[in-house]
């Protein structure tokens, strides 16, 4: 079964989103798809809980919003990664590889090592 | 993270709320239709993908807030939801309100006001650099004392002697030169009135002497040219040189620059304009207000003789003041010793010193506030203003205190009801936080308005109407932070705690309150001790107010002796330079010549010293053929030198003998009119008429006693009129540089005075018409801190009886609510209407009595610090005392009679369904 957002720390959601408007401007539906495509829908986001790290990641700077044009021409809100963004996108993903080395190598280690 | 994002995004929320809500809303609809037309592709029916769509969102609103809240609205939001809730409150009932916003506002503005003006006169320093290190000297003496002539301040001390701040001119010289201990030693002198010629226009200006290194020891800077030097204050002479205040030439000189170097004319004697002190430089004699020009001594003897030479060499006027840092190393102790082992060897270098004869013994003064005469002359009301101000803001608080208390009590179950909603403890806090904050702001805000208007009501009561302010009171923020701090400290502490306790309770128990109340007795005791305290700080304040009225009324209707209505006051002063000895005298009688022609005045007087002005002459008295007794000292009469008509002028009634007239000349016999009271000290069984007696402050030539007439007041309403001796000013050997003439009219003063003006400079054109005002202005002037006292205490008296009885309202309207169910209980078991109504004002009463009692205990021990402010009543007035109490109990009574009424009408069946 999949692991549900509830599980994921809210840090863990805000670096997905991020990444996935890295990609190119999305609306709020559309980092939900991304989200669950790039994960070969191993991951479901919890809906209720996207809007708000959007508005928070904007409040904080990191993205911007602009509204425009949807795929079947309806008015939608996109999402796309300011310069500030980038630069935490980058540290972010620094940490979580770091973080997943780290627990990846307790998780690796034998009885004979310890 | 940036800060400006984060502040674009929370201004637009808050501010564009409406715009921010509907895209919210438009992104939130794309997604569900978004997901939903993905579930219908997956096979789910329209209706069932949107409700799906819609649930995995977890609902719009909620979606909403939350989106809001990321953008830190929250707070906001909440704190706006709070104001409108507390707003809506305070709407529902508008009297508690006003009087919770009222009561704080008065007693900020009153407290602001009042202790603007004690900090004023009590506490403002020097304008100088360190005023603490300055001391000013004075000196003690008694009887014998070698110091008989004064021209300054003094005062006698509870041991005999008088201390008094002036010393010769030679021997300041003297103790300057020996002094050791300060670091210089320098003089000064409120000179008075000199009159200023400005581009040919006069006009009187207040003068301050200074010596040459006053300006250096003082270390104050000009703000314009230059400061008066040694050189300025040599030889008689050698400095025609003054500096003006900052005051006055703004007044006087709209600050121009052009005023160096300007000559002007002071006394008849050009001087030239050298400089123009800083802004808040006062001089030293006084903190309150600046003179308006500073000269050098050396000038004295040509711009402002005094009395008959030159003062500078006069071993035997006491009238310079000196002033000094003390050295930082040196006890004020070892100073004054130093400095009184000088004054002895400066006494003895100058007047010969008889064997009886007491040298003066030396004092220091604090020097910080300088002269402080009306720190001396204010302190004592000041005090007791003060602490009348303290106790209406004690009043206020405790006031605001019990309404939220009570209504705290009231809204238990409301609070009850929140928590058991599922409100948190802090959220409720919060909103009462919010409530109480906005009531003491408001309340706040109307105290600062209320104590910015009023700043200058005291200073302005304090002064009189025809002279400049005695001092000027600047709005003090830091006394306005105390006290309203003072009271939204209580607003807060009264309005939480409750809170806070509501909150703590368990919410069952909070619902089930009310059923329990129906035999709770004993509560809302802090309720009851607030009204206690309320009613005892009202009968003190009432019986303030009451002492203070019916003193000002008894000293309204003291018996003057003579009648001062239809009398116009005016003062001209002669330069002495234009006008040497009795010439004075010469010109003063022409001047009454002309007034006395003048048609519409019924007759006008010179009058040497104006009535009920706080200005007196004494003389000894040596009655020709009675013996001196050798063990008491020289019999004392106080006396007046007027013109020829003052006792037709004034009303006052001869009885015997007759009056001054035109006769009495500087040639002919002295002669002199006294009162009741001089004939009952000096002849009790003989009659005076034709007797003669001595004076030695007047003249060493027999006096012919040639009438006798009533006794009238002279300088004060306080005191019966003691014996006085009235000389026609014509006979004065010496002259006088200073009249006042009084003028018996029944025209306006506005058309009387031109004509006065246009008479007076027929004779001399440079003599200016000062202090015009009527002679009951003059009275009100002496009366006026009765008349603050009168009006400031009833105003805290009335405001206390109100706050009174809406405390004694609201807790008897509160207890019988509480006590609707054991009411209806003693009803249905057949007590009477009579009897409940009985129960109630019975325990208003038990309140009012023991505030009473309290009260009236606070009362005496006022009335003993205030008995030597009271005239024609006792502190312990029972007619005050009586009617202060009979007066709250009726009070209690009458504003718990609603309340009792109410309790006595309840119906019981209804109180026992109450619940």
């Amino acid at each position: 079964m999949a692991p549900k957002q509830n599980d994921l720390l809210q840090g863990t959601l805000d670096l997905m989103v991020l990444k996935a408007v890295s990609l190119g401007p999305l609306h709020g539906y559309g980092v939900l798809l991304r989200i669950q495509q790039i994960s070969g829908d191993r991951l479901e986001i919890q809906q209720g809980s996207l809007y708000p790290a959007l508005y928070r990641l904007e409040h904080e700077g990191w993205i911007e919003s602009e509204w425009g044009q949807s795929e079947n021409n309806r008015k939608a809100k996109y999402y796309r990664l300011t310069a500030a963004g980038r630069r935490r996108l980058r540290s972010e993903t620094e940490k979580w590889n770091h973080m997943a080395e780290a627990i990846g190598a307790i998780l690796s280690a034998t009885p004979e090592e310890a | 993270m940036s800060v400006s994002s984060r502040l674009r995004t929370w201004w637009k929320a808050v501010k564009h709320s409406e715009q921010f809500s509907s895209e919210m809303d438009d992104e939130l609809g794309f997604h569900i239709e978004s997901y939903a037309e993905d579930l219908i592709k997956a096979g789910l029916s329209r209706e069932e993908a949107f409700r799906r769509a819609r649930i995995e969102l977890g609902g719009v609103d909620a979606q909403k807030e939350k989106l809001r809240a990321a953008w830190g609205t929250r707070f906001w939001d909440e704190l706006r939801s709070d104001l409108r809730y507390a707003f809506r409150m305070f709407a529902k009932s508008p009297g508690f309100t006003a009087i919770a916003i009222g009561s704080l506002a008065l007693g900020i503005g009153a407290n602001t006001v009042i202790f603007t003006v004690t900090k004023a006169i009590l506490l403002d320093k020097l304008a100088v650099p360190n005023p603490d290190q300055l001391r000013l000297l004075a000196m003690t003496q008694g009887d014998k004392g070698i110091a008989h002539r004064n021209w300054g301040y003094f005062n006698n001390m509870p041991d005999g002697k008088t201390l008094s701040t002036s010393f010769t001119y030679p021997v300041y010289q003297q103790i300057r030169q020996h002094n050791h201990v300060f670091e210089d030693l320098f003089a000064f002198k409120d000179y008075g009135r000199m009159t200023a010629t400005i581009d040919n226009k006069a006009e009187a200006v207040m003068s301050e002497m200074v010596s040459g290194n006053y300006y250096r020891a003082l270390g104050v800077r000009p703000v314009l040219g230059r400061v008066i030097t040694d050189t300025d204050d040599g030889a008689v002479g050698s400095g025609p040189v003054l500096l003006i205040s900052y005051g006055f030439w703004s007044r006087r000189f709209g600050r121009s620059p052009d005023v160096i170097g300007k000559q002007i004319e002071i006394n008849s004697t050009p001087m030239t304009i050298i400089g123009v002190n800083p802004p808040d430089f006062t001089g030293v004699y006084s903190v309150q207000n600046s003179p308006d020009i500073f000269l050098p001594f050396s000038m004295q003897p040509i711009v402002a003789p005094k009395f008959k030479s030159s003062l500078l060499t006069d071993t035997k006027l006491w009238w310079v003041l000196m002033m000094g840092r003390i050295k930082p190393n040196i006890s004020n102790e070892a100073a004054r010793a130093s400095l009184d082992v000088d004054l002895n060897a400066a006494v003895r270098a100058t007047v010969p010193v008889g064997k009886d004869d007491e040298i003066p013994r030396l004092q220091l003064e604090n020097g910080s506030r300088g002269q402080n005469t009306a720190g001396s002359a204010f302190a004592k009301p000041i005090y007791v203003l003060m602490s009348l101000a303290g106790f209406v803001l004690l009043l206020a608080c405790a006031n605001l205190a019990n309404l939220l208390l009570a209504r705290a009590s009231s809204r238990q179950r409301e609070m009850s009801v929140r928590l058991a909603l599922g409100a948190g403890r802090s959220r409720v806090i919060r909103q009462m936080l919010t409530e109480s904050l906005m009531l003491s702001i408001t309340g706040g805000i109307a105290g600062l308005l209320l104590g910015y208007i009023g700043r200058n009501a005291i200073p302005h009561l304090l002064s009189s109407a025809w002279q400049p302010t005695v001092l000027q009171s600047k709005f003090d923020w830091m006394i306005f932070g105390f006290t309203a701090a003072v009271s939204i400290l209580t607003g807060l502490l009264f309005g939480l705690a409750p809170a806070w306790q509501s909150t703590r309770t368990q919410v069952s128990s909070g619902l089930k309150d009310n059923a329990q109340t129906a035999t709770q007795r004993k509560g809302n005791l802090t309720g009851k001790t607030l009204v206690v305290i309320q009613v005892a700080l009202s009968m003190l304040l009432l019986v303030g107010a009451g002492l203070f009225v019916r003193t000002l009324m008894n000293l309204n209707h003291s018996h003057l002796g003579f009648d001062p209505n239809h009398l116009l006051l005016f003062e001209l002063e002669l330069p002495r330079t234009r006008y040497p000895g009795t010439k004075t005298n010469e010109l003063y009688y022409q001047v009454e010549e002309k007034l006395n022609a003048i048609p519409g005045i019924d007759s006008a007087t010179a009058i040497e010293l104006p009535l009920i002005s706080g200005s007196v002459s004494n003389s000894s008295v040596l009655v020709d053929g009675q013996p001196r007794d050798k063990n008491k000292g020289d019999a004392i009469s106080l006396n007046n030198s007027v013109g020829s008509r003052f006792f037709q002028t004034f009303s006052i009634p001869i009885i015997a003998g007759r009056s001054l007239n035109e006769a009495d000349t500087p040639a002919s016999q002295y002669v002199a009119v006294v009162n009741q009271a001089f004939v009952k000290q000096f002849f009790p069984n003989t009659n005076p008429l034709g007797k003669t007696f001595r004076a030695d402050e007047k003249s060493t030539q027999p006096i012919e006693i040639v009438g006798i007439a009533k006794d009238a007041k002279y300088y004060t309403l306080r005191e019966d009129p003691p014996s006085t001796f009235y000389t026609p000013y014509r006979q004065n050997a010496d002259g006088t540089e200073g009249m006042t003439f009084a003028v018996h009219t029944r025209m306006q003063a506005e058309t009387i005075v031109p004509l006065l003006r246009s008479a007076v400079s027929s004779i001399d054109k440079d003599l200016p018409l000062l202090d015009i005002r009527t002679q009951n202005e003059q009275i009100e002037d002496r009366t006026k801190q009765e008349r603050i006292f009168a009006s400031l205490t009833s105003g805290f008296g009335m405001l206390a009886l109100i706050l009174a009885c809406i405390g004694i309202y609201g807790i008897m309207a509160y207890t019988v609510a509480r006590r609707t169910n054991e009411i209806g209980i003693r009803m249905a078991l057949g007590a009477e209407t009579s009897r409940v109504l009985r129960m109630v004002l019975r325990e208003a009463s038990w309140l009012a009595i023991i505030g009473v009692i309290a009260g009236l205990g606070a009362a005496l021990a006022m009335g003993h610090l205030i008995a030597s402010m009271l005239y024609g009543l006792k502190a312990y007035d029972p007619y005050t005392l009586g009617g202060a109490a009979l007066l709250l109990v009726f009070i209690a009574l009458a504003t718990s009679w609603i309340p009792a009424r109410r309790a006595a009408n309840i119906d019981p069946i209804k109180a026992l369904r109450h619940e």
